[in-house]
């Protein structure tokens, strides 16, 4: 039981850091997490 | 309802931008920050009609000329595009220069509204503006703002001009229209009346009590910061103070309680993990949280360096450094703005890169693009952070030395790039606005550190999070799928993987898989040289050099990681010095647009850091042990062969540029 439930947290673990890049990716950011990639297009870590 | 910003450079738009939105782009203290326009709306909080209010924020522009790439966005932005209403921010310190891209704005037949910005420095100058007047004369509203302050800014007073703005009619007081683009003389002419238009207005409204040749403060702080001599030993002065705080006193501080809440956590889940099976064990404790704790652990540090860092550059004093190092920069064939990316690469090298695009001249450009992440970028301080405590005692010269080992690099790599595209003959020229010193924001300094911290908490949870799993995972199997028994690691994937490297890097004093593991992963994100060095040799605290002592069971740090301190140095290099992440290298691919350039830049880069390592390990070595180190005879082969192909591609570059001194002769 507690083999699963600890599988069960890595893969939500897994889930959340995929879904993160995919979105960030999506939003257009080069560089995930990038502080300057919230810009409404495309990213703008330009400056 | 859509409104654009537009103004001269360095005359505080993505403040008033920031201010007025809410957003925090990235503002700073010399032109030339904004390269591409940025949109956002105005805050509920100053808005206070109904409609949304979409602000453009453009690059800084001096005239309606595309001079400069931005300026071409900022031209093409406001002649294309039709904004509502135009925002021209006016330097209140510099009146007579901002006025010139007014006086163009007011031909466009949009309505302008003037914010008359830094008014709070005017001030300060006893420069006194006849706002009614200087409204009068150009036939639009003038505002007073002061984007840097909370409060009595005057952006409330603003947005109600912007929307009283919308639809009327806007005449010109200047009518430069008609003149042929094409006709040198003519435009000069007609640049020559506005300047003349201009002069007579600031003349009328303007009254300043300093005399503009009397030698300020200001000025002789320049003859000490920019001084082309004084201005280098008095950059490493600043540099070392930056890294003595923020790797040796304040940083490690906060760091050593950071680094107990993340051990406290590691043992509490281990407790809680008792009798799970020891794969999963080692994949949520080791891979997850040792490895995203160790470089987590670091956070602290990075922080107050980049919130120094942020005050060096909002007093106007970063701008001083370009001006100092233009000297250099225009005798190896760069731009003199090439130094304006590599400041910014000190963050991340991505806007580094993209922030090359300023530079008109393409070879100059692509070279900057290829040097640019040369500099010691946020995401190689955790692994500099790591050898500089854990090899050099913490010193502060060990983080220095690698900033103005990066500037030799980068001179030398100009100067050999130079001769190899044939242009060793061509100098350019670089004028740069200086912005006045001023008493830095310590709120901009906090947004900016705070900014940089939550790029690097999302990057430790996501790229980071992940490639420490796959490290684990490869770590914990073999080939077979099997799991690999305690002391038989080098029969798992990732030696397997690893070993190969591992043995071309002997030469450079680390040919240990794991190493050659670590510096692979770096190219995902260089975070994770220190991520996966604490995966494979299991440490979590890389802050606490007791913990290693635990680990090994040895009291010497290099028992553990097979390293000597020049064996230490050399790694630390090879990892700052070799082509950056592949987000870094898709940033390269993209403003270089070319192939060729590309895949040169990346061998290059290979090429440096190889032969700055070796020759670091083998010198070193030699130094201290009185004998070369291993693999020395191997490792001259191979630089000696890139040396060979270097000078080789340097004499036929040579050869072209003296066929092309011979035409123009």
């Amino acid at each position: 039981m507690a083999n699963i439930i600890v599988s069960l947290i890595i893969l939500g673990i897994v889930v959340a850091a995929v879904s993160k890049i995919v979105i960030e990716k999506r939003r257009g950011a080069k560089c995930i997490g990038c502080p300057y990639s919230k810009s409404e297009g495309n990213c703008s870590c330009n400056d | 309802m859509r409104a654009a910003l537009a103004g001269n450079p360095n005359s505080g738009k993505t403040t008033l931008f920031n201010a007025i939105t809410g957003r925090v782009e990235r503002v700073g203290n010399w032109p030339g920050v904004t390269i591409e326009k940025k949109e956002g709306r105005i805050k509920k909080s100053i808005n206070k009609i109904n409609e949304d209010i979409i602000v453009v924020d453009l690059p800084g522009a001096y005239s309606m000329s595309p001079f400069t790439t931005e300026e071409n966005i900022t031209r093409e932005f406001v002649k294309n595009e039709n904004p509502d209403v135009i925002i021209n921010i006016v330097d209140a310190t510099n009146l007579s220069r901002s006025l010139f891209f007014t006086s163009q704005l007011l031909e466009l037949d949009i309505p302008v509204v003037i914010a008359l910005n830094k008014s709070d420095l005017a001030k300060k100058k006893e420069t006194v503006i006849d706002i009614e007047k200087l409204s009068e004369k150009l036939g639009c509203q003038v505002v007073e703002t002061v984007s840097t302050r909370s409060k009595n800014n005057g952006l409330d007073n603003l947005i109600t001009a912007i929307v009283n703005a919308k639809g009327r009619k806007q005449a010109a007081p200047f009518d430069g229209t008609g003149v042929d683009m094409t006709d040198k003389s003519a435009v000069e002419a007609m640049d020559r009346k506005r300047y003349e238009f201009v002069k007579g207005i600031v003349e009328e409204v303007e009254e300043r009590k300093v005399s503009s040749n009397r030698q300020t403060r200001q000025d002789m702080a320049d003859r000490i910061l920019a001084h082309k001599w004084l201005g280098i030993p008095f950059f490493a002065l600043v540099m070392w103070a930056v890294f003595s705080i923020s790797q040796v006193h304040i940083g490690p501080l906060l760091a050593d309680i950071f680094v107990g809440w993340i051990d406290g956590f590691y043992a509490w889940a281990e407790v809680l993990l008792d009798g799970v099976s020891p794969v999963l064990k080692a994949i949520l404790l080791d891979g997850i949280i040792g490895g995203v704790g160790a470089v987590v652990g670091f956070l602290p540090l990075i922080m107050v360096l980049f919130f120094l860092l942020a005050l060096l550059e909002d007093c106007g004093y970063m701008a001083r450094v370009a001006v100092v190092m233009d000297r250099f920069f225009k005798r190896i064939g760069l731009s003199g703005k090439s130094i304006i990316p590599m400041i910014i690469g000190t963050g991340c090298a991505i806007p580094g890169v993209m922030a090359a695009r300023t530079i008109k001249n393409e070879r100059q450009r692509r070279t900057t693009v290829m040097l640019t992440p040369f500099m010691p970028c946020g995401a190689k301080l955790p692994v500099i952070a790591l050898f500089t405590g854990v090899f050099f005692d913490e010193a502060p010269w060990a983080g220095t030395t690698m900033y103005f080992m990066a500037i030799c690099i980068i001179v030398v790599s100009a100067l050999v790039i130079s001769r190899i595209t044939g242009e060793a003959n061509s100098r350019s020229f670089f004028i740069m606005e200086l912005p006045e010193y001023r008493v830095p924001s310590i709120k901009r300094a906090v947004i900016s550190m705070f900014s940089q911290a939550r790029a690097f908490i999302i990057k430790a949870g996501t790229i980071i999070l992940l490639s420490n799993m796959a490290v684990q995972l490869m770590q914990t199997f073999n080939w077979k799928f099997q799991l690999d028994a305690e002391g038989t690691e080098g029969t798992s994937i990732l030696a397997a993987i690893a070993s190969p490297f591992a043995v071309l890097l002997i030469p450079l004093g680390f040919g240990a898989w794991q190493l050659a593991a670590a510096s692979i992963t770096g190219f995902i994100a260089k975070e994770n040289v220190v991520g996966t060095l604490a995966v494979v040799y299991g440490i979590t605290n890389f802050i606490d050099l007791e913990e290693f002592v635990l680990v090994s069971g040895s009291a010497s740090v290099a028992g553990i990681m097979g390293l000597t301190s020049v064996a230490a140095l050399s790694y630390l290099m090879f990892n700052l010095f070799t082509p950056p992440c592949f987000a870094a290298i898709g940033a390269m691919n993209s403003e270089m647009e070319n192939k060729k350039w590309l895949w040169g830049a990346i061998a290059f880069q290979f090429g440096m850091g190889y032969t700055v390592s070796f020759l670091t390990y083998q010198i070193g070595t030699l130094l201290t042990t009185g004998a070369p180190g291993n693999g020395f005879l191997p490792g001259l082969a191979a630089v000696a062969a890139m040396i060979a192909c270097t000078a080789y591609l340097v004499k036929k570059g040579n050869q072209k540029a003296a066929e092309k001194l011979a035409l123009s002769a």
